[in-house]
């Protein structure tokens, strides 16, 4: 899953085991960045 | 049909008209106000596809606002139900997406309107997607609505009895639309809607003239106030024939 710090606006990889927080700068607020897949909504 | 109907303009714009049909029953008056507002088929949205989308809204917001866009219907034979056309839009901030903004595959099936506000994107927001529109009527979604305010009233007649008495105070008599006065129509707003500035110190009698109504018709724009009109008492013809087809034994 890829994630954005908020702070220091690096991409991050989660894992099961590190917790959330940044590896770079440690700060714990991460963003979840939005797929890059096409998304079909149905417009009803 | 075999029985002919009188049609007669009192307004006539392209996107909205009054006028008044004589010779026609109440029900079947609400029939073709039915069928202009439920039964003629239009163009509009049915699904997005998000390519991108950092704007501040979700992309079910931003394909619900899509779907309402009002677009051109090609004529009558060149699509069936259920037909698609695909539109696409690629809006980078800051700037505020319109409607004008979508690109259309077919120059048939185009926006009505240039500057309906999709959403208000910021510095480094982008709105990228690829929409199929499709032919469908308004009874199946109201984006599909091609009449967006319809109505009709009875067409009233203004007759001009006597003298109020002396002392009287005269009262203000309001009437909406469009009267009839010694065979003439005259718009209610070319004496503000009260008769007694028309008329006064008069007496006035007004009545229902049986069987005429004054329709009222605009639209979003699909097409013109001639071709709703047109389309929807087509529509109704082919409803009859289909039933009558049915019941012969």
């Amino acid at each position: 899953m890829s994630y954005k710090c908020s702070r220091c606006k690096r991409d991050v990889q989660l894992d099961e085991y590190g917790g959330v927080r940044c590896p770079y700068c440690g700060h714990r607020v991460l963003l979840k960045e939005r797929s890059r897949d096409v998304k079909e909504v149905g417009v009803r | 049909m075999s029985e002919e109907y009188d049609v007669e303009f009192v307004e006539r714009g392209d996107r909205e008209a009054r006028f008044l049909v004589r010779g026609i029953t109440p029900g079947f008056a609400n029939g073709i106000r039915r069928a202009m507002v439920a039964d003629v088929p239009t163009m509009a949205i049915d699904t997005v596809r998000f390519i991108e989308n950092s704007s501040v809204m979700f992309d079910e917001q931003l394909a619900l606002r899509l779907g309402l866009v009002p677009l051109t219907t090609p004529p009558e034979g060149e699509f069936v139900e259920d037909d698609t056309v695909t539109l696409s839009i690629d809006v980078e901030g800051p700037a505020t997406a319109y409607s004008g903004d979508l690109v259309s595959s077919d120059s048939l099936v185009e926006p009505a309107d240039e500057n309906v506000p999709i959403i208000e994107l910021k510095d480094g927001q982008r709105l990228e997607a690829e929409a199929d529109a499709r032919l469908e009527r308004g009874k199946d979604h109201a984006k599909h609505q091609g009449g967006v305010a319809v109505g009709y009233r009875h067409l009233q007649r203004v007759e001009v009895v006597d003298d109020l008495p002396e002392f009287q105070e005269p009262e203000s008599q309001i009437v909406r639309g469009v009267v009839e006065e010694n065979g003439e129509l005259v718009p209610t707003s070319e004496f503000d809607h009260d008769l007694s500035t028309r008329h006064p110190g008069k007496e006035i009698r007004l009545e229902d003239v049986p069987n005429a109504f004054v329709f009222h018709v605009e639209t979003d724009g699909s097409f013109s106030v001639e071709e709703l009109v047109t389309r929807a008492v087509d529509s109704i013809e082919a409803r009859a024939t289909e039933l009558e087809d049915a019941v012969q034994l």
